[in-house]
């Protein structure tokens, strides 16, 4: 249990430490915010029920799950697949399923400071006002609903090669951010696009916690859809190492 | 004990197999292993004794870096048993018991944005009895290189990091894929010196390499493998001889292959045209064989053979030989 930890802790280090990764994870969620917050009334209402500083601040705190789970996964994944690495680590006892374990635990764990972030800069220039209770299950429902997300980033760094990495997943996440309406309210868009949404993790993602907040639902088809996907991705997941395992790639 | 003896084995017929099988330290038995058609390793058998430093040798594409995987458990064989420390080459590597230096390609092999020490740090934690930190640093002579990033390493200096990784935990085998491939002269000696005093403690070594000579001065035991197969199996220095293998070319207007064939040394002969090529292991001995015979020739040249050539001399020697050569 001792060397998982080692491990995880190893992996949260490289990430804090690179700035590219921090560049983009924080860069994107918190500037999108200022931006998108200039070019609205901050206090009218958006879909009858909560207003353009809120929406937005969820939609970028969704934005920032997407963007840090598959950069975290992703690319630099792919990229220490392709250096040998990873090949590395199989010749030592370490189990092979730590590995894929290892990978998620870390993006769900850089997830938590760029929810916490957002949300701050919400507060701070947004002036979002909560309860504290509601700060909270705020946060750990955004949190907790990230997994799907941390699936995904690893997933896709099995996927990719090294140098498609980059393309691929800056397309998928403006294809969550644009598609998963967090960059403009789903209600907004046309009606074509507005069922592309419904297929959308992004869009759930968002959508759960801007129901919780207003109060409205429990979101159960939020919540089956994010299940879906984790379990489908987990799949996937599963599928992809071993098979690279088995020839002797993983 | 393997003694002073060129065992060559034909095809699947093992041959030179360690008297005291008990103590091997990893065995192959008829493994065959397939990428798609291409048969990678065909009925490969060999044996290791503990604390023996054995060289896979072999020209590129021979299967050295198949075998390793298959010592690794990375690959699993299609046919055939490998059994390492008594046991799976799974269970062996889960048991920390195996360390290894991968061939990486163009990539270091090293996880990016972490220093030279925590990169180490971290492959010792996933052992259970991992050697002692300062121990492996010297052992690899890597003192210098702790606090530098491992993505600001040169070549042979990730070669080294990476030989630390591989023995960081202690283990009592260990495999090295063409461990000195970045390094130039200097940095081969020395590497090799640093492995000889680590395998001089008991441990067992098998490297793979396509260099006769780091093969014949750094292993008790050299196997040879050609296109999957075990083409030589002893000590380095009675297959240096046997791979001293020249080639004799010159022109005929006629030539007639099958008389070639019958010259003393010859092990092939390859006829194009009015070009002939001899193989010989002993050149001068087929030189005056060849003036002996009256067989007519002109523009005689004799160069060395090369590597690949070398392997085909020894196959054919072997053919040569009777199959047991038993002390």
């Amino acid at each position: 249990m001792s060397a998982l930890f080692a491990f995880i802790r190893f992996e949260l280090v490289r990430l804090l430490r690179s700035w590219k990764f921090l560049a983009i994870t924080i860069g994107f969620p918190v500037v999108f915010y200022m931006l998108f917050l200039g070019e609205h009334t901050a206090g009218a209402v958006v879909d009858g029920t909560v207003t353009w500083r809120v929406y937005l601040m969820v939609s970028m705190c969704t934005f920032g799950v997407v963007v840090a789970a598959l950069n975290a996964g992703g690319s630099r994944l792919a990229g220490e697949r392709s250096t040998g690495w990873a090949r590395q680590l199989r010749v030592t006892p370490m189990p092979a399923w730590s590995y894929v374990v290892t990978k998620v635990t870390a993006s769900m764990l850089v997830v938590l400071p760029v929810l916490v972030l957002v949300e701050v800069v919400g507060y701070t220039f947004g002036g979002v006002r909560l309860g504290i209770g509601e700060w909270f299950a705020l946060t750990a429902l955004m949190w907790v609903t990230a997994l799907p997300f941390a699936v995904l980033g690893v997933f896709v760094g099995f996927m990719v090669h090294a140098e498609t990495a980059y393309p691929v997943v800056t397309a998928l996440m403006f294809i969550l951010g644009y598609f998963g309406g967090l960059f403009n309210p789903v209600s907004q868009m046309p009606h074509a696009l507005q069922s592309a949404a419904q297929a959308l993790p992004s869009f759930h993602h968002a959508s759960l916690a801007l129901g919780f907040l207003s109060g409205q639902t429990l979101g159960a088809a939020h919540w089956l859809v994010l299940i879906g996907y984790t379990v489908v991705l987990g799949l996937a997941l599963m599928w992809k190492h071993r098979v690279e395992e088995s020839r002797g790639l993983a | 004990m393997p003694t002073a003896q060129l065992a060559v084995s034909d095809h699947a017929v093992a041959a030179g197999a360690p008297a005291h099988d008990a103590e091997a330290a990893l065995r192959f038995k008829g493994v065959v292993r397939r990428y798609g058609k291409h048969l990678a390793l065909d009925h490969l058998d060999f044996s290791v004794a503990r604390g023996e430093t054995l060289a896979l040798l072999g020209p590129n594409g021979a299967g050295k870096s198949t075998t390793m995987s298959l010592l690794l458990g990375l690959l699993r064989p299609n046919e055939g048993t490998v059994e390492v420390l008594g046991t799976t080459p799974h269970n062996a590597v889960a048991q920390g018991r195996v360390g290894a230096m991968l061939q990486t390609g163009s990539g270091s092999g090293l996880p990016p944005g972490v220093k030279v020490s925590e990169a180490l740090a971290l492959v010792r934690r996933l052992y259970r009895r991992p050697a002692d930190f300062d121990t492996t640093v010297e052992r690899a002579g890597i003192g210098a290189l702790l606090c530098r990033q491992t993505n600001r390493l040169s070549g042979g200096e990730a070669q080294r990091v990476r030989f630390a990784l591989a023995i960081a935990g202690d283990p009592e085998l260990v495999f090295l894929d063409e461990p000195t491939v970045a390094m130039d002269v200097d940095g081969r000696r020395t590497f090799w010196k640093m492995m000889r005093q680590f395998g001089a403690e008991g441990r067992t070594i098998v490297f793979a390499t396509h260099h006769l000579e780091e093969a014949d001065q750094i292993a008790d035991r050299v196997v040879v493998i050609n296109h999957g197969q075990v083409v030589a199996d002893g000590p380095g220095a009675t297959l240096k001889a046997a791979v001293a293998a020249r080639h004799l070319r010159f022109v005929v207007p006629e030539p007639d292959p099958a008389r070639y064939d019958r010259l003393e040394g010859v092990t092939d002969v390859e006829v194009r045209g009015t070009g002939v090529t001899l193989v010989s292991l002993d050149a001068d001995a087929t030189l005056r064989d060849l003036v002996r015979s009256n067989l007519a020739f002109s523009d005689l040249e004799v160069t060395g053979a090369c590597l690949e050539d070398a392997f085909v001399a020894l196959t054919a020697c072997g053919r040569k030989l009777p199959p047991e050569v038993d002390a």
